[in-house]
This record gives structure tokens, sequence and C-alpha cells, in this order.
């Protein structure tokens, strides 16, 4: 920290709060307010006078509240930078710091939160993580039973700068316990609190047992475990160190801790799962190793840098393992565990890969972006004329559109990364997707469906997985059926209703609407934009009695071509059993209805001139094929 | 995956209350705030027992003892972390079992049909519904008195606590005179 601190092209803004990110990659603007510290930072050279002078005391956050602080104080003596705050909730305004700073002057009452805007042209987010409150698990008895702690009040006891010197000593009567029970995954693998496993605390327990057994070589030291995880480099090695010192380890979760009163110590009731013999064990105190969760204000950061938050409140990572550094937002990167949890060697290898992520920004003067990205026909869009709609900034996974009264809807270019889900949404074909527009679209399904239609099924598929997974079953020569025609676009949120209903108007015998699996989405919530419309299709279509089957819905990822070629096979199994008769005569009666979700498509821009293209090709080919014939 | 319905995890799974039987990664939690284990049966073991009903170890399961002896007073149910409801699928494999012929291996009390006046009290506060007033012949004529289903009994006593008659309780060393004798010799002492 102190490094950083020095380094001249690296800015510290301690007792800083990010309160609005606008703009986008490389063209960031970032409001901070600068808290007041009622002292002046240039003048203050971190003497501790002001400390020593003042008469209030405060339990110290960073002590665990083991020890206090003055209310005036540093939070830590290593803190960077090395600049005393007032803690004006405590102040008496006894003004004895002023008194004690004397021709310094530092101390300045008067002070008031200061806003700031800087131009920034990439965001780390590494706000890290928070503690579980194990007073939550009663079982336990934190916060009635004196020697139960946590695992960071340990922390605090074992370290020579601690409010004990490193004296280890229990909070009941300040003896050194000679017994103690460490438990693991307490609030963590667990569905009442938090199901997800925290990852360091099974190493983070050994390590504490292993510092003891070096201060304390008699003491008595027992590790509650459900599993053991020590998958990294040197740690399962680590693991055997402690058994070899003697720690115990107990394959079995506490299910209560009872107090003798009289002495304070502590009785742990459990099974050890090896014994298969219940356990009622006695020690002088006992640490919980409590679950890492998100940080409290980690929904207001989410929705001011507009980072989607996976299950349990953490920022969600643009792929899981090929761009974990990377949030969805261009130009914003997550490091550490913030992102979700991970221990020290991660926490700093995906911290340096953020950094050159965001350094790649920084040392360009452009910034190359996919040629696909969305655009508005500013005379088409209702809101310019006052309407409320907003459909399209609604779909949009990016904040990438903006919806402002009055005014067309906006988009912009650099955050929209082309999924086309606004597009499809949009009611009046006011959007549209460069390569991707509804008049290539739509004069492709006229020349798929030229000719023959009813024999024919057409499958829509997304560009990253069903696409995929059409690819693979080729090279893996699953046979499937030859009447499949397939269209790519780049998700199944761009698949319009429009397109569906004119494939069903123009004859077509079956429609597969394909895509990626839910959690496998390449545009984060593109899928489940797709999917919602998809379903409601399906329904419309029930209810027209459509023969089931002939519309399908599947989501089919890129190693799924098996079920690619069962998919459709199914489906022309489902062609094949309704007689030829009967189908014409369905798609006939249902071709008004169709009809009716078209009638628009005509007036979107470039549509028609696509589409009279498609039936002059559509003529060519046929006639090539009846002089085949 | 297709579910087999032979297998005996997903006969107890596919019952209501069985539900999360697979979800279970045996951390004996529940083992340690059992009260049946601590006071009754140090070999009451619910996590073997829903281990070995994973496993489909079908006959195994059916001969423990576990599922009887719960008495669903639910203690290790809130400190469960994988929010298992044990008792249910101790319910549940219970019911397999009874399917199965198998019957309680706990001792039911017995009803005096001599003295029983069928008052219903002992049915009122059976917390099991194990007693029920039914018409049975006795010494030949038709009479209606308490009746015990022994495999829903979990041998309380509290019929007969409860009974004015002493007309029903708990066999041999729970009899009423067991207790007396007991009573007797300890205030003898």
């Amino acid at each position: 920290m102190v490094d950083a601190a020095r380094h001249p092209g690296i800015d510290v803004r301690a007792y800083t709060e990010v309160e609005r990110v606008e703009g986008f990659v490389g063209n960031f603007k970032v409001r901070l307010r600068r808290k007041a510290r009622y002292v002046q930072a240039e003048r203050c050279n971190g003497c501790g006078e002001c400390a020593k002078s003042c008469p209030i005391e405060v339990p110290s956050t960073f002590e665990m509240g083991l020890a206090p602080h003055k209310a005036i104080y540093v939070p830590m003596s290593q803190a960077v930078p090395l600049v005393y705050t007032v803690d004006m909730d405590a102040c008496i305004h006894c003004y004895k710091c002023v008194e004690a700073c004397g021709k310094l002057d530092a101390i300045d009452f008067s002070q008031e939160d200061e806003i700031v805007w800087e131009d920034v042209g990439a965001v780390i987010v590494a706000t890290g993580y928070s503690h579980f409150d194990p007073s939550a698990l009663e079982e336990y008895g934190y916060g009635r039973f004196a020697n139960v702690i946590t695992a960071m009040e340990m922390e605090r006891l074992n370290n020579s700068a601690g409010p004990t010197a490193g004296n280890l000593v229990r909070p009941s009567d300040m003896k050194n316990p000679g017994r103690l029970a460490m438990i693991n995954c307490v609030g963590s693998r667990d569905k009442r609190f938090n199901p997800w496993c925290s990852n360091f605390c099974c190493m983070y327990a050994i390590k504490n047992a292993i510092l003891l057994k070096l201060y304390h070589p008699g003491m008595d030291i027992t590790i509650y475990y459900m599993d053991i995880r020590a998958p990294s480099k040197g740690y399962e090695e680590f693991y055997d160190r402690a058994r070899e010192m003697g720690v115990k380890f107990i394959h079995g979760r506490p299910g209560q801790i009872t107090e003798d009163p009289r002495t304070g110590n502590l009785f742990v009731h459990s099974e050890d799962m090896s014994l298969g013999q219940a356990l009622e064990l006695e020690y002088d105190m006992v640490m919980l190793n409590q679950a890492a969760v998100p940080q409290p204000d980690v929904d207001r950061l989410s929705s001011i840098l507009n980072i989607s938050q996976s299950p349990g409140g953490w920022f969600m990572e643009y792929h899981p393992k090929l761009r974990p550094m990377d949030s969805p937002t261009d130009g914003v990167f997550l490091a550490g565990a913030c992102q979700g949890v991970k221990d020290i060697p991660a926490s700093v290898a995906q911290g340096a890969a953020a950094a050159a992520r965001a350094g790649r920004i920084l040392h360009s003067k452009e910034w190359e972006i996919e040629p696909t990205v969305a655009a508005i026909w500013e005379d088409r869009c209702v809101s310019a004329q006052g309407k409320r709609c907003g459909f399209c900034a609604r779909a949009c996974p990016y904040g990438a559109i903006e919806v402002k009264k009055d005014q067309p809807a906006r988009v912009f270019t650099a955050k929209c990364h082309g999924c086309g889900g606004c597009v499809a949404e949009c009611p009046n074909g006011a959007a549209t997707q460069m390569h991707f527009t509804d008049a290539q679209i739509l004069a492709q399904i006229r020349v798929l469906l030229a000719d023959k239609p009813e024999g024919k099924i057409l499958a829509f598929r997304c560009h990253w997985c069903s696409y995929g997974g059409a690819d693979l079953a080729g090279t893996s020569h699953f046979e499937y059926t030859s009447n499949e025609r397939g269209l790519r676009v780049m998700c199944s949120a761009r698949m319009d209703v429009s397109m569906i209903h004119e494939a069903f108007r123009l004859g077509a015998g079956a429609v597969l609407y394909s895509g990626c699996h839910k959690q496998d989405c390449h545009y984060i919530t593109g899928q489940r934009v797709g999917a919602s419309r998809a379903e409601r299709m399906q329904k419309q279509f029930d209810k027209m009695g459509m023969t089931p089957g002939r519309f399908r819905i599947e989501w089919i990822s890129a190693a799924q071509g098996d079920k690619y070629a069962r998919v459709l096979n199914e489906m022309q199994a489902v062609l094949d059993s309704v007689p030829k008769e009967k189908l014409l005569e369905e798609i006939e009666s249902l071709r008004p209805n169709m009809s009716k979700h078209v009638d628009k498509i005509s007036l979107i821009p470039d549509v028609n001139k696509a589409l009279d293209y498609a039936d002059r090709m559509k003529e060519v080919m046929l006639s090539a094929h009846s002089s085949e014939a | 995956m297709e579910k087999s319905p032979e297998q005996l995890s997903s006969q107890v799974s596919d019952l209501p209350g069985g539900e999360h039987l697979r979800m279970c990664y045996s951390c004996g939690t529940c083992v340690s705030r059992c009260m049946v284990r601590e006071r009754v049966e140090p070999s009451y073991n619910p996590r073997r027992l829903i281990k070995k009903a994973v496993l489909d170890m079908r006959d195994e399961v059916f001969a423990d003892k576990t599922p009887w002896l719960c008495s669903a007073c639910d203690l290790c149910y809130p400190s469960c972390p994988q929010k298992i409801h044990i008792s249910e699928i101790l319910f549940a494999i219970r019911k397999l079992a009874l399917d199965a012929g198998h019957t309680s291996p706990l001792r039911a009390p017995t009803v005096d049909g001599q003295t029983c006046v069928a008052c219903g009290l002992c049915a009122s506060v059976c917390p099991y519904k194990a007693i029920a007033l039914k018409q049975v012949k006795l010494f030949g004529r038709e009479t209606v008195i308490a009746v015990v289903d022994a495999n829903l009994c979990m041998g309380c006593g509290l019929c007969g606590a409860q009974c004015r008659s002493a007309s029903i309780g708990p066999a041999e060393a729970f009899s009423n005179e067991h207790l007396m004798d007991d009573l007797w010799q300890w205030l003898q002492a």
C-alpha cells in the first residue's frame, strides 16, 4: 500500500465514495464524495499527538471491538495515507486535539464533504467481501458465551500488534486457553444462510492452528470440518503439516455448543463421521470460521456501475471461465472477492489481470467493438412522439439504451454488445441491428421457404450455442433430417415474433426456436428475454389449435450436437405423423391469424426492397429446379 | 436423469416429506442434536440411515431401528444446514417398511378389554394418532374399546397416564405394577 501511495502514477483516494458512474468504455465520468476528515490531509504528518490528548474512546472496528480507539484516529498504525480523521458521532468538541496539533494547525472543524467529478478510462471494482455474523446460528452461542469467538477476533488476539500484544487469552477470565476448537463452515454451505463454500476457511483454520501450535506446542487444537478443501498448490501439504504437528481433525459438523457457566468452558456436541459416534468434548475456547458474504452495500454499487449480480450478491463476471476479470460492462473490471469468494493468490492474479485489461484501454486511442450493434430509426420511435414505451431499454442487458420523454430512444453504441434483444422487443419496428436487420432476416426466411414450405423445418439458431450445436452435429456425422433450414442470429433474444409468424404464414411445416441454455447466455439475460417471448408465442399457437410440436423451443449448447440432431428428427417425426392434406389445411386455416402479426413489417425501412429481391431469387431458384426436373 | 422407481432412494424422495433425501451431505449435525440417541439408544443414527437410503441399501434400511425410534421432536430440523426435514424422511421410510411387510420393533401398550369403557381419553391425548375406538368381538359379544395400532405407537406412555381405569398402558418394564414396585424399592432403600 505504501508503495502504491508513493507511486507517481497512482492517486490513492481514501475515505472517498463513488456516487455515480456515467459514460462508457474509455470515457467514464465518475462522481466522488470526498468525505470530511476534519483534518487537512496535506498538513497532517500522522504524529498522533491529537489522539493522545483526546478523552473519548470508541470500539475500534479494526480490532473487532476488542480494543478502543480515540474519537480522532487512524484505523490502524499502517494506514495509508497516514492522516487522522475525527469521528464526529463520538467527538464532544472539547478541541483538545486542536491544542495538541499546535503549529501544524491541521485540524479543521469547518471541513465539509466535497463532490468531485473525474474523467476515467476504465474502472476496476475491488471492494472485497464482508463477514457473516455468527450470532444468527443460535446453537453455537456466539454473543451469549464469552469464549466463543470469531476467526477475525482470533486474528487480533493472536497478533503481536493486537490488543493483547499477541498473548492469546480467552475473554471470560483472561486466562490462556489450553484446549481450543475451531469450527468450519459457520454460515457457509448452509441453506439457511449462505449456500456457497467460502473457499478459504479450511486453509485459514489450518493456518491459525499451525501458527498457534508454533507459539504454544502444548495447546490442544481440534478442527471440526465437513470436508477439507485444499485444492491448490502446496495446500494439501500444509494440511499434512498440521496433522504432523498434532492438530486434531474431527469429521463432523457440530450441532450445538453448551457452556458450563461456572468455568466458562464450552462443550462441543458433534458426531465424528469416521467413528460413527457422537462426541461431546470440552474446550476452553471455540473459534468460529464464519462465512464470507458480499459487502453490505453491494446492491448500491451494482446499480451505480450497472453490473448484475450472481446469486448471493457477488458481482457477475462476463464469462465464468474465459473472462472472470471482466464485468459485462465494457471498461469495468472485477478483482478479488467482490466477484466471488477467493483466497489471496487468486485475488492477486485476478487483480493483475484486471489491471492489464484496464491498461489496454488506457493505452489505445481507438477501441474496436463488434459491428453488429443496434441502432434506432428515430422517425419511427414512438417515444419521440411523446408516448411511453421503453421496451428496448428494458430488454437491454447492458444499459446501453436510454429512453427520455419526448425524445427518440438512444443507443450508446460503445456499450452495445449486439444481442438484438431491443430490436425484437420494439413493437414498432423502430430498432434495427446492423448486419441482422429485419429486411435481411425476412428475406432469408422467404428464400429458405421458397419451395414446398410445408415440408420444411425452419431452425432459428443463436450464434454462440445452438448454431455451434448444429455445426457439431454436422462434423460429428449425426444424421438428421435434410428438411431442416437453419437461420443464424446473434442471440435468441433477436428472434422476433414477426419472424416466427412470417415463417408460419409462408407455410413452414415447423419452426425451431433454439439458443443457449439460460446459464450459458453470452448476453447475460438475452436468453431470458428470448425464452419468455417464445413461451408467450407457444401459448398463442396452442390456443390457435396448432398441432403440438410444430413450434418447438429448445436450448442447445455448442457441445450438444446429438441433441440438435435428435430434436430435428423428432420434429420431422411430428411432420410425418400428420397427413399432408391435414397439414396444408391447418396452415391455410392459421394463415389469417399469422398475417395479423406481420402486417406491419412492410413499413420497416428496406423490408420491401429486400423482399422483392428475395422473390426474384426465389423465381430463379424455382426455375432452375424445374429445368433440372 | 431417468429415475428408476425400484430404487429405494427414488421411492423415498417421491413420498411427501422425502424430497430432500439426496441433499444430505453427511455432516452429522442431526446426530449431535438428537435426544433419542443421547437418552434412549446410543446406536440411533439418522445420518447413517439416510446414507443407507441414498445408497439404496434396502434390507439394511428396513432392518434399522432408527425410523421407528424417531419421536419427531424436530430438534434436528432447524439445525440442518441443508434444510432437510429429517423426521419426515424417517416417516417416509417407515411407511415404505410397513408397505414391505415390516412391523414396528417397539412394544405397543396393551388394552384390557374387560375394564376399558371406551371413554376415548387415551385416543385424544395420543400424539401419534395411534389409538382409535373400534368395535371388536370380546368373549363372544360385540363391544367398543380402544385399539392401538402398533405400527404408529412410539411407546411414550401418555395413554397409560391418562387412563382413569388403568385399562391401557405400556407393557413390562413400564407397566403400572413395575413402576410402583420400583418406587417402593426406591423409597425403602
